[in-house]
């Protein structure tokens, strides 16, 4: 039936557009701050529990579960992130490129274990559930829900996206562009690098601490195994497919890698019978690898490259 | 306990120390962070186990449990590894460094080749795990509560050996030095008639050996499988980064520091945490110093 | 924006004809599957995966469903819940399956009951994911089964088997999963009630190449036993480590390891006398027929985690939506009670034991359902509670040492919560 086809697409599509507040996130630290955070799951994490722990409905053996509001639940993970954001900022965000990302990662990996390990407030490895769905009293079949939550998703979507046009336009945009151009000219006419890219920093975390708290709030349940690295990987291959340092580009990324990586499961159930899935689904991580090789070989910058050359320097 | 942990994390520092040597290099001769060096060591392990197929891994000399048919594997397997790191490149990075591509390409690229280096492996050998040898040794005690294995211990003293060889090699040879060159400033280097492409084919070959050793090392306490390598995988990059980018000291020291802080930590706070122990090690050092503790200021 | 558009009209296309291929035939009837095909739990799924395709097997060759040959589509969750979640719905949704079967870990299966199952009211039965929240708290709406007990039935039979035995000083080893703190949490309670004694609990994170710092941290307690909680390939490399530190030979497993992987992977001399705790199998001749099937097919042996649990689920499946009036959801859900009446005609496994229990359902007489786990009767969570059984290894072998029955277990349930 069509509507089976619908419903799978709606669904999707949410997927989609949370993957992509992500990409924007991402983007605005790498493609226009030159920023390598490798540590994007762990903005993630910190954004889905603080929605969750602040949210879900009280239960007896945990410290949070306060059942909050769910807009309360969204503010508060902007806000949680934002703030951790700054002070992982300031530890890091002198380091050269690499260890940027070596530094974000290991970051990612310890709040990882938190949530992991501290269990009177995160669940532990059980996770937290019974996290309520905004307007799912109204909203109560899955397709009226997932629809309603994918216009709300496209509205806020939108919304982001035309707040960072706006703001890369903005003189504070040219300066952060300037800063990553040629970090010594700018920093002449007296501009300081440092603060503008952990303001970038913040800025781009706090939008991936958003996608946490929606994640969350759309799935209706959260474990330390929703934020393991290879997130993170699958967020920066979007931004190179569809090209850094263009939010069109993200979010397009976004819609093509999580294609490819669905359809190719899809696939596989297509052609290749149950009793060889296993080596099936080892074909499709490797094919996933190759066409990764390929489109940094034959189109580097991207579906949607940028026009400008990234300087040399952008990951001292 | 501490002795006892602190033996452990000399250990798995030795281990996780050949291993960061070649990232390390990696990472200041060639300028990218090459996440598939990781498979290199999961491909010197599985290529050694060929090699022991063949001949077995012998029978137990002295007190350990292999004969000298493991060592020639784990040799013929580093030679081999070596030049399967060369292949690589000549396959995938050089072209991308010719195009003066830009880092994050090399590195995505190199997750790539990573992805497809480790599935082989699984498609070849399987999911399942592997053994050099079926013995189980018995920790001799050296000092009061302190236990070790004797393929432990060879494995130390082999580690060491490289290391003085390598460090020999580095300052007394030709291409010794002209990597050493390079990894200080390659248009500097260049100027003074390095040939650069010798020096990264060298490279290659050097980090791909020492990471096969390094495989066999950590597939043979005690089991061998698709993933090992990549288990390793940011121990070995926050020992590189934090020892500072190429030098063969700071390596070495930052895989012991690696190995000691994981396990040194436990004393106190719960093993549930301990994965994370590299990176809040890596974290401290550059908080005080950014380049790493021999790293050259940038 | 070329890109863009080509790429949306290829994709709705796709999309399209599956779905329209999807729509048509009431026949075949589609079963789905999601497993971690690919990931850390790779090397326990294999068998997994074969012995649902064996169960598909028998099933069509008994008679399918409602007159239809079943068809099997299974995905991969690759051990990521953002994966799965997509694969179950589109089972779901684009190829319309009733029901389906899935997954392993609950990091995986939590999200599938909370955004697909439950809303979309899709009965799910899961051979392996223990976390016992799932049933417990009625998140699922009555969707969600399992054909393995959780923890709780493990934890409580192991306390009572290492007391029994007068182990003392026990360290714990556990896998720092819900499956690891879910049977420390029941293990501890039971033993508290029962008279052993914790000695440390030190908790492991799985794929690491060494574990000496949670062994020797264990051993700095100076325990005399050792229970290890987790799955066979990190438990070789903890077992082998403690050993050869000089730790203690009295170890208690869990079910997982009850695998000639384990054994053959330590090593069959070193491992004598170790014991373990597993859901009864209960032997008997549907058992033994499971086995051997599975033996003759695969060439494998059938011992390992969730294999007989994995057909047992697919053979209710299966049986329930025969039983249902319809394949709706709802109807699907009622039936798999149904599945294990008292005083039905025992069915067992097998393709002829299928087509005779399609036969009773046809004419309308109640069923009794012995899997290749025993008789499966869902509790009213969905839930199964069953007999377990102690096993040792003897010789390199792995030898049932003794079954604790239904009725024993639930004197030791009686015994451990009042």
């Amino acid at each position: 039936m069509l509507t089976g086809v619908f419903s799978y697409l709606v669904f999707f599509a949410c997927i989609v557009l949370i993957l992509g507040i992500l990409t924007l996130g991402l983007n605005l630290q790498w493609g226009f701050t030159g920023l390598f955070n490798a540590g994007i799951v762990g903005f993630y994490a910190i954004g889905a529990y603080t929605h969750a722990i602040l949210t879900a409905a009280p239960q007896p053996q945990y410290l949070g579960n306060f059942g909050l509001p769910w807009l309360v639940g969204i503010v508060a993970a902007m806000a949680a992130t934002a703030f951790a954001a700054w002070l992982i900022g300031l530890l890091t965000i002198r380091l050269r490129g690499d260890y940027l990302a070596i530094a974000t990662f290991g970051i990612a990996v310890s709040i990882q274990l938190v949530a992991l390990n501290w269990e009177p407030l995160t669940g532990g490895s059980q996770g937290l559930s019974r996290i309520p769905k905004p307007l799912a009293g109204v909203f109560d079949t899955p397709l009226s829900f997932n629809l309603w939550f994918l216009c709300l998703l496209a509205a806020l979507v939108a919304a982001v996206y035309a707040a960072l046009e706006r703001i890369l336009r903005s003189p504070w945009g040219r300066v952060l562009k300037a800063i990553r151009e040629d970090e010594t000219a700018a920093v002449a006419l007296g501009k300081s690098a440092r603060g503008f890219r952990l303001e970038a920093f913040v800025l781009g975390s706090t939008l991936m601490g958003l996608a946490g708290a929606l994640y969350v709030s759309f799935i209706g349940f959260v474990s330390p195994f929703d934020f393991l690295p290879i997130l993170t990987f699958q967020v920066w291959a979007m931004l190179i497919a569809g090209g850094s340092g263009n939010n069109r580009g993200a979010l397009i990324g976004a819609l093509l890698v999580w294609t490819i990586w669905s359809a190719s499961g899809i696939a596989v159930t297509k052609l290749v019978p149950p009793s060889h899935a296993a080596q099936g689904a080892a074909i499709q991580v490797i094919l996933i690898g190759l066409l990764l090789i390929l489109v940094l070989l034959y189109r580097p910058r991207g579906l949607i490259g940028e026009a400008a050359v990234v300087s040399r320097h952008a990951d001292d | 306990m501490i002795g006892q942990a602190i033996a452990d994390g000399i250990l798995t520092g030795a281990i996780i120390a050949l291993g960061a040597i070649g990232v390390s290099f990696t990472l200041q001769i060639m300028r990218f962070a090459n996440f598939a060096h990781s498979e290199l060591l999961t491909w010197g392990a599985y290529l050694a186990l060929v090699f022991v197929a063949f001949a077995g891994p012998g029978t137990p000399t002295g007190p350990f449990s292999f004969g000298w048919q493991l060592i020639a594997a784990a040799a013929l397997a580093a030679l081999l590894t070596g030049l399967v790191a060369w292949a690589v490149d000549y396959l995938v990075f050089r072209n991308l460094r010719r195009r003066g591509a830009h880092p994050l390409t090399m590195v995505f690229a190199a997750f790539g080749a990573a992805l497809v280096m480790r599935n082989m492996v699984v498609l070849i050998w399987g999911h399942g795990s592997h053994y050099y040898t079926r013995e189980l040794q018995m920790s001799v005690e050296l000092l009061p509560g302190v236990r070790m294995l004797p393929d432990q211990i060879f494995i130390l003293a082999l580690a060491l050996a490289v290391v003085v060889c390598l460090h020999g090699f580095l300052t007394y040879s030709r291409t010794g030095m002209a990597m050493r060159a390079m990894a200080e400033s390659p248009p500097l280097a260049q100027v003074c008639g390095v040939e650069v492409d010798a020096v990264v084919r060298w490279t290659w070959i050097l980090s791909g050996a020492l990471a096969a050793l390094a495989g066999v090392f950590a597939g043979l306490t005690p089991q061998l499988h698709p993933e090992i390598g990549f288990n390793l995988l940011l121990a070995l990059f926050a020992a590189a980064i934090l020892g500072g980018t190429g030098s063969l000291v700071g390596a070495v020291i930052g895989g012991l520091l690696v190995g000691l802080a994981e396990n040194l930590s436990l004393l106190f706070i719960s093993a549930g945490y301990k994965t994370a122990m590299p990176f809040l090690v890596l974290l401290l050092v550059l908080l005080v110093r950014p380049q790493g503790l021999f790293g050259e200021k940038a | 924006m070329h890109v863009t558009i080509r790429i949306a009209a290829a994709l709705a296309s796709g999309l399209l004809a599956f779905g329209e291929a999807a729509a048509q035939a009431a026949c075949p009837v589609k079963i789905g599957g999601v497993l971690p095909l690919t990931g850390s739990m790779a090397p326990i799924t294999k068998k997994i995966a074969q012995s649902a395709e064996l169960a598909i097997e028998h099933i069509n060759q008994g008679g399918g469903v409602k007159g239809c040959p079943v068809q099997f589509i299974l995905r991969d969750d690759q051990g990521q819940p953002t994966v799965g979640v997509d694969a179950a719905k589109y089972l779901v949704e684009v190829e319309r399956v009733p029901a389906f079967t899935g997954t392993i870990s609950s990091g995986v299966t939590g999200p599938i009951i909370a955004s697909v199952t439950a809303p979309s009211k899709v009965v799910q039965i899961t051979c392996c994911s223990t976390a016992s929240p799932f049933t417990l708290d009625g998140r699922s709406g009555g969707y969600f089964f399992r054909t393995i007990p959780t923890s709780k039935t493990q934890a409580y039979a192991t306390a009572s088997e290492t007391t029994k035995r007068g182990l003392k000083k026990t360290a714990i080893i556990y896998v720092n999963t819900d499956f690891g703190t879910d049977m420390l949490r029941f293990y501890k309670a039971a033993v508290g009630k029962l008279g052993g004694e914790v000695a440390i609990e030190v908790p492991y994170n799985d794929n690491q190449p060494s574990y000496r710092a949670e062994v020797s941290k264990a051993l700095a307690a100076k325990p005399e036993s050792l229970l290890l909680i987790g799955f066979p390939k990190d438990a070789v490399t903890i077992v082998r480590e403690w050993l050869s530190l000089g730790g203690t030979k009295n170890i208690a497993l869990n079910n997982s390891m009850r695998t000639m992987d384990f054994v053959n992977g330590v090593g069959a001399k070193f491992v004598e006398d170790f014991f373990g705790m597993d859901n009864a199998q209960v032997a008997g001749p549907h058992v033994d027929a499971f086995n051997k099937a599975f033996e003759d097919k695969f060439k494998t042996d059938s011992k390992g985690p969730g294999v007989h649990t994995q057909y047992d689920a697919l053979m209710v499946m299966a049986l329930a939506m025969n039983i249902a009036k319809d394949l709706s959801g709802p109807s699907i859900k009622d039936a798999v009670r149904r599945v294990h009446v008292a005083g039905g005609a025992p069915v067992g496994t097998g393709p002829a034991e299928y087509k005779k229990a399609l036969e009773l359902i046809r004419a309308g007489k109640p069923i009794k359902y012995f899997g290749a786990t025993g008789p499966i009767e869902f509790d009213a969570n969905g839930d199964v509670t069953g007999p377990a059984l102690v096993w040792k290894i003897k010789d390199g072998q792995i030898v049932t040492d003794r079954v604790i029955t239904i009725e024993e277990m639930q004197a030791l349930f009686k015994r451990i919560e009042n």
